[in-house]
């Protein structure tokens, strides 16, 4: 997919809940090529933090807003967050 | 009637129907009964449903003293919103509310209210409980007990 972006990047994710408390702030800054995909994403977060690994099955990727798969490709405007487990109401 | 906006507060109408009202707030606020129940009013009503969800004093790690909830605000309105949509499209709905608490809550507080109104009450059971199972299951909002011993997020449900 062609974007605008640079070739390189620094990507902001917000991170909720137990997420937030393990790695101790609420966003975090990864730096990633452009065209990347959640997938890839997922890893360069999980090298970065690797407390987070333990949580690695236990958390979703939302791109604006929606839950995506793997392979959905990001961009330098998308708002990133990681979900573990919701528990409302 | 058209709810008064107050700061805080969502005001949203269902894109199916120009008659169905549908409120969704997420808020720092002690929920108010009686403000829903005045939202919920409708002359063509003869039947209103009202679902609390409180804070109780154990799970299932003990005694809770609190609980602290949080949201992801943006997909969090935008989640209710969606599962409002449904539910007016499944049943005829007069009004819809759903108004979530976040923050620390002490036992008893509530946590949640949704409040359905529609001619029949049949109609209102059911949306009713649409809206609140769906909203524990979709929606992210997370919440932690708070005991005298520990604080644990709850186990929850992942999206998908």
């Amino acid at each position: 997919m062609r974007t605008d972006d640079p070739a390189n990047y620094n990507l902001k994710v917000r991170l909720f809940a137990i997420l937030r408390d393990v790695v101790g702030e609420g966003e975090i800054t990864i730096a990633v090529p452009s065209g990347v995909t959640v997938s890839y994403l997922e890893t360069e977060i999980l090298k970065k933090y690797p407390q987070l690994k333990s949580f690695s099955n236990k958390f979703v990727t939302s791109v604006n807003c929606k839950v995506t798969s793997g392979d959905t490709i990001i961009t330098s405007r998308d708002e990133i967050a990681l979900l573990p487990p919701v528990s409302g109401g | 009637m058209i709810p008064l906006l107050l700061p805080g507060m969502k005001l949203l109408f269902c894109p199916q129907s120009a008659v169905v009202e549908c409120l969704i707030r997420i808020t720092n606020d002690k929920l108010s009964l009686q403000e829903i129940m005045s939202e919920l009013e409708d002359n063509s009503a003869g039947a209103v449903t009202i679902f609390m969800g409180n804070v109780r004093n154990h799970g299932k790690h003990g005694n809770v003293l609190e609980i602290y909830y949080e949201a992801y605000r943006e997909m969090a309105e935008e989640k209710m919103r969606e599962i409002e949509n449904e539910a007016q499209t499944k049943w005829n709905i007069k009004k819809l509310v759903t108004i979530h608490r976040i923050g620390s809550l002490k036992v008893g507080e509530t946590s949640i209210i949704i409040g359905v109104s529609s001619e029949h009450r049949n109609e209102a059971f059911e949306a009713c409980k649409y809206i609140i199972n769906n909203v524990k299951t979709r929606v992210p909002i997370w919440k932690k007990e708070i005991s005298v011993e520990s604080q644990k997020w709850s186990d929850g449900i992942l999206l998908g």
